[in-house]
C-alpha cells in the first residue's frame, strides 16, 4: 500500500504510455540517472555561476541564438535529480513541496536537447570558466533517457543493428569482403584477414565502407610501402560505438568487448581506429571504463600511426599539393584527445600552401553532425543550422579544398557546403597520403631512420 | 572629464576595456550582454567623487587595490574615480588635506561614496586609541557618513572588526556598520579584499546606479555567494576522503585536501579559488598552504590556523558559528546519502539490451 502520491501518479503514467516506452519507465530512467551521480557531477552543479559562457561556445546555440540550447540547460533531468536527491535544501523542497517533478513530459521535452542540439563536441567543456565538464554530463544523461524509453528511433535503430549484426548501418562482412575485392584488384596488393600475430588490427567504419571506400586501399597502400604487418578480422570490422552514441554503457560494452575480443584471439599489439573521430574516443578512452577492465593492447588513430611512421622515416612521399588547402579538426580527435599536431605534420609532407583556420586545433568548431546528430532524423535541420559555424570559419579563409580525418566530419562537410552550393571539395588524410608515396620503392625497414627512433 | 577618456590617455585600449568589463559582468554573474551597458555606463561616467576614510587598519587592504599588479586597469579606474581624498595616497598634509575632505563633501554633497578600511573605537570606549588630525575615528565617520550616498567598508577590519576586535579587544574597537544606521553598508570583507571585487562594486554602482546585492553579512553576493570549499580544486579530494595530514607527506605532494590541516575553505565565502590572486596567477590553497577564512567575522579568534574546522567562539561570530556548523553537517549528510544513494542505484541496475530497444522500434 503506498501513500505516496507521486509513486501512484508516476506507475499510472508509466503503465499508460507502456507500449510506446516498451520494457522502460520513469522509475528505471530515474534509477540510471542516480547510477551516474558522482562526486564531480554533483560538484559541477554547484559550481555553475551561469555566466552562459557554455552558450556561446556551443554552435546550436550560437547558430539558432535560442536560449533553450544552452549547454547547462540541456541538462536539466540530471540537475533536478540532483538537486532533489543529492542536496540537503532540495530534499527540503521537495518534503513541502515545492519541487518541479521529473517526469515523462520532462524527458520528452529534453529528448531532442540532449540528443538533436547536441554534438558532444566539448567546446562548452572547454570554456567553463569552473572547469564543468558539460559534454560529459549529457553523456550521463543520456543514460537516463535510453531506460526510461526517450531516445532517438535512429540511434535505437542503430545500436540494434550494431548489436545484432555487428555495424550500425547494418553491414556485413560479405559487403567487406566485396570491397576488398576490388581493393586488391585495383592496387595488385593482398589485404591481410585473419592473420593471427600481426602487429596491428585495422578497424573500420561502416560509413567509410560505404561512402569512402579509397581509405581501405589507401590504408593497404601505406602500409604496404612502409612494410607494417597488419590485419583485418572477420569477427568484428566494426569500430563505431553506437552504445557511446546513445548513452548506454551496456550497449557500448558489448560492442567494445568485440573489438577486445577479436584482438585477443588474434594476438595483435595494436588496434586502430579508422577515421573516426569517436570510434576513437570510444575505443580509446570510454571502452576500458564500459567493461571495467584494461586492454592487453594500445589503440591508436591511424593519424597517430602514420605520423609515427613518418617520424620514424618509413613514408617516403613525392610531389605536393599546390592548391590551397586547409583542415577541419574532428572534435573527438583534437578537442577530446588532443590529437592536434599529427594532422599538421603529415599535411606538411604533401601540401604546399595550407592555411588553418582561426579556430583550430582544440577551439575548433563541430561541423555539427557528431555524437550521434547524424543518425537522428529528426536533427536534420539543426545539424545543418550547427554546420553554419563551419562555413562561416571556411568562408574566413576560402581554401580549395579541405581535408579531414573522421568520416562523419567528411560526409557533413560535403553535405553542407553542397547546400550552400559552394564548390570545395573535401578530402581524406590518409588517401592524400597515399597518393603521394614513393612507387615501387622497396619495404623501408632500411630507410633512412630519423634520429631518436627505434631502428 | 569622463571615465573613457582618461582611460583613452592613459593608453588603455577600447579593447581592454571591454574585456575587463565583460570580466566584470562574468564576475557578477551578469548576462553577456550586461557587459555593454557596463562599458557604456563607465566610459561616460563623470568622475564620481570618493572619499576615502582609514581608521585601524595595517594599510593592507590599500596595498591590495592599489600595489598588488600595477598598473592595471583596476587601480587606474580606482586612481580615475575622483579620489578626493585618501589618507595614504594623498599628496596634501596637514590642513591641507582636511580642507580637501570637507570641500569634497559640500562640492558632492549627498553623492560621494564613502570608503572606510579599518575598525574604528566604538562609540562606548576611550576615542584617543585612533585620532586623525585631532578628530577621533567615531566623529570622523559620523561627519563624512553624513553626506554620502553609501559606505563600502573594505577589508574585515572595516566589515567585521577584524584584527582590532580579536579578544581581548583592547580599543573597543567596532566595525563600520555598528555605528553607521542610516545609509547602506557594503561590507567587501577579506583580510586584504581581493582587488577585482572593489572595483566589481564600484563599476556595479556606476553601472546602475545601485548597490549590487549582498547576502547576510552586508558582501555583495556575486562575490561572496560560495564558499572556497565549494569552488576549490581540491574538492574531489575532500569529497573522497583523502587529507594531507601534515604540509611534507604524501597527501600535501599529491595535492590532497587541506582540511586537516586546518582549511577554513569550508566556512570562508570569497571569491579566492575563482579569482585568485596576483594577477590570476595563484591563490593559498593551490600554494599548498589552507584557507585561513580571512573574510569572515572573527576569523582571528576562529581557534587556531592549523586546527582543523573549528568555529568562532566570539558573539558577532554565533551566527557564523551555526552557520559554519550546518555547513559542515549538510556537507557530510550530502557526502553519506550520496554514497548510499548510489551503491543503492548499481545494485538495481537493469541492463539494457538490444533486445529490449528492440520492443521500441
Ligand atoms: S560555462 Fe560553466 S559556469 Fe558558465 S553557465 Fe555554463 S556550466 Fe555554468
Ligand atoms: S558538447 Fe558541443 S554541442 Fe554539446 S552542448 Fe557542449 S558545445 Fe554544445
Ligand atoms: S577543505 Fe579546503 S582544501 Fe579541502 S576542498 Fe575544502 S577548501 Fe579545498
Ligand atoms: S583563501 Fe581564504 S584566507 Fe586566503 S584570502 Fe581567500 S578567504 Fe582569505
Amino acid at each position: 500500500m503506498s501513500t505516496d502520491n507521486t509513486v501512484t501518479a508516476n506507475t499510472a503514467a508509466a503503465s499508460e504510455s507502456g507500449s510506446a516506452l516498451g520494457p522502460f519507465s520513469l522509475e528505471r530512467g530515474l534509477q540510471a540517472l542516480r547510477e551516474e551521480m558522482d562526486a564531480p557531477t554533483a560538484a559541477f552543479f554547484s559550481s555553475c555561476v551561469h555566466c552562459g559562457l557554455c552558450a556561446q561556445s556551443c554552435p546550436f546555440f550560437v547558430e539558432t541564438g535560442d536560449p533553450k540550447y544552452t549547454p547547462i540547460h540541456k541538462l536539466e533531468p540530471l540537475r533536478r535529480l540532483w538537486e532533489q536527491e543529492f542536496t540537503l535544501w532540495g530534499k527540503l523542497k521537495a518534503r513541502l513541496g515545492f519541487s518541479q517533478p521529473i517526469d515523462d513530459a520532462l524527458l520528452e521535452e529534453w529528448e531532442p536537447l540532449l540528443y538533436d542540439s547536441c554534438s558532444m563536441c566539448g567546446r562548452c567543456s572547454l570554456v567553463c570558466p569552473v572547469g564543468n565538464d558539460i559534454q560529459a554530463m549529457v553523456r550521463k544523461t543520456r543514460e537516463g533517457m535510453v531506460a526510461s524509453g526517450h531516445s532517438p528511433e535512429g540511434l535505437i535503430a542503430a545500436s540494434v543493428r550494431a548489436v545484432n549484426t555487428g555495424s550500425p548501418m547494418g553491414l556485413q562482412w560479405k559487403t567487406l569482403d566485396v570491397q576488398i575485392g576490388h581493393v586488391e584488384s585495383a592496387s595488385g596488393l593482398t589485404v591481410p584477414i585473419d592473420q593471427a600475430g600481426a602487429d596491428y588490427l585495422v578497424l573500420l567504419s561502416s560509413m567509410e565502407i560505404i561512402n569512402f571506400p579509397e581509405y581501405l586501399e589507401a590504408i593497404a597502400k601505406i602500409f604496404a610501402h612502409a612494410g607494417v604487418s597488419w590485419t583485418l578480422s572477420k569477427d568484428c570490422f566494426e569500430a563505431t560505438n553506437a552504445g557511446v552514441q546513445i548513452g548506454s554503457k551496456d550497449i557500448a560494452a558489448v560492442l567494445v568487448r568485440r573489438v577486445v575480443d577479436a584482438a585477443v584471439k588474434l594476438g595483435v599489439k595494436n588496434v586502430i581506429s579508422p577515421e573516426c573521430g569517436h570510434a576513437y574516443t570510444g575505443i580509446r578512452w570510454e571502452g576500458p571504463n564500459v567493461i571495467g577492465q584494461r586492454y592487453p593492447f594500445k589503440v591508436f588513430h591511424i593519424i597517430e600511426v602514420l605520423d609515427q611512421l613518418r617520424a620514424d622515416g618509413r613514408l617516403r612521399t613525392e610531389g605536393m599539393e599546390t592548391d590551397r588547402l586547409s583542415m577541419h579538426d574532428p572534435c573527438n580527435l583534437a578537442r577530446k584527445s588532443g590529437v592536434i599536431d599529427e594532422q599538421r605534420n603529415l599535411m606538411k609532407l604533401v601540401a604546399e600552401d595550407f592555411v588553418d583556420m582561426k579556430e583550430h586545433g582544440k577551439y575548433q568548431w563541430c561541423c555539427g553532425a557528431g555524437g550521434g546528430v547524424s543518425s537522428n532524423e529528426r536533427a536534420e535541420e539543426l545539424k545543418m543550422a550547427a554546420f553554419r559555424r563551419k562555413k562561416a570559419q571556411i568562408e574566413e579563409i576560402r581554401p580549395d579544398r579541405l581535408v579531414t580525418m573522421c568520416a562523419t566530419c567528411r560526409t557533413q562537410l560535403e553535405e553542407g557546403l553542397e547546400e550552400y552550393t559552394m564548390d570545395i571539395p573535401v578530402v581524406g588524410l590518409t588517401e592524400m597520403i597515399a597518393e603521394h608515396l614513393v612507387e615501387d620503392a622497396p619495404p623501408t625497414a632500411a630507410a633512412p631512420v630519423k634520429e631518436g627512433a627505434p631502428s | 572629464m569622463t571615465l573613457g577618456e582618461t582611460l583613452e590617455r592613459n593608453g588603455i585600449s577600447r579593447r581592454g576595456f571591454l574585456k575587463f568589463c565583460v570580466t566584470t559582468a562574468s564576475l557578477m554573474a551578469l548576462p553577456p550582454t550586461a557587459a555593454t551597458a557596463i562599458a557604456e555606463a563607465l566610459a561616460s561616467a563623470r568622475r564620481p567623487s570618493v572619499i576615502w576614510l582609514s581608521f585601524q587598519e595595517c594599510t593592507g587592504c590599500t596595498e591590495s587595490l592599489t600595489r598588488s599588479f600595477a598598473p592595471t586597469l583596476e587601480n587606474l579606474i580606482l586612481e580615475t574615480i575622483s579620489l578626493d581624498y585618501h589618507h595614504t595616497l594623498q599628496a596634501a598634509a596637514g590642513e591641507a588635506a582636511e580642507l580637501a575632505r570637507e570641500q569634497a563633501m559640500h562640492a558632492n554633497e549627498g553623492k560621494y561614496l564613502l570608503v572606510v578600511d579599518g575598525s574604528l573605537p566604538g562609540p562606548g570606549s576611550n576615542p584617543g586609541y585612533s585620532t586623525i588630525a585631532g578628530i577621533s575615528n567615531l566623529q570622523m565617520l559620523e561627519e563624512t557618513v553624513a553626506g554620502a550616498a553609501a559606505v563600502v567598508a573594505v577589508g574585515t577590519c572595516a566589515a567585521f572588526g577584524g584584527l582590532p576586535v580579536a579578544d581581548p579587544n583592547p580599543t573597543g574597537a567596532v566595525p563600520v556598520s555598528a555605528v553607521v544606521r542610516d545609509k547602506p553598508v557594503i561590507n567587501v570583507s577579506g583580510c586584504p579584499p581581493l582587488p577585482m571585487v572593489i572595483t566589481g562594486v564600484l563599476a556595479h554602482y556606476l553601472t546602475f546606479g545601485k548597490l549590487p546585492e549582498l547576502d547576510e553579512y552586508g558582501r555583495p553576493l556575486a562575490f561572496f555567494g560560495q564558499s572556497i570549499h565549494d569552488r576549490c580544486y581540491r574538492r574531489p579530494f575532500y569529497d573522497k576522503g583523502r587529507f594531507a595530514e601534515t604540509f611534507d607527506d604524501e597527501g600535501a605532494k599529491k595535492g590532497w585536501c587541506l582540511y586537516r590541516l586546518g582549511c577554513k575553505g569550508p566556512m570562508a565565502y570569497n571569491a579566492c579559488a575563482t579569482m585568485k590572486w596576483n594577477g590570476g596567477t595563484s591563490w593559498p590553497i593551490e600554494s599548498g598552504h589552507p584557507c585561513l577564512g580571512c573574510s569572515e567575522p572573527d576569523f582571528w579568534d576562529a581557534g587556531g590556523f592549523y586546527k582543523a574546522l573549528s568555529v568562532p567562539t566570539g558573539n558577532i561570530g554565533g551566527t557564523a558559528a551555526v552557520a559554519g556548523l550546518a555547513g559542515v553537517a549538510a556537507g557530510a549528510v550530502g557526502g553519506y546519502l550520496s554514497g548510499r544513494a548510489k551503491k543503492d542505484a548499481r545494485t538495481a541496475h537493469r541492463q539494457v539490451t538490444a533486445d529490449e530497444l528492440e520492443q521500441k522500434l
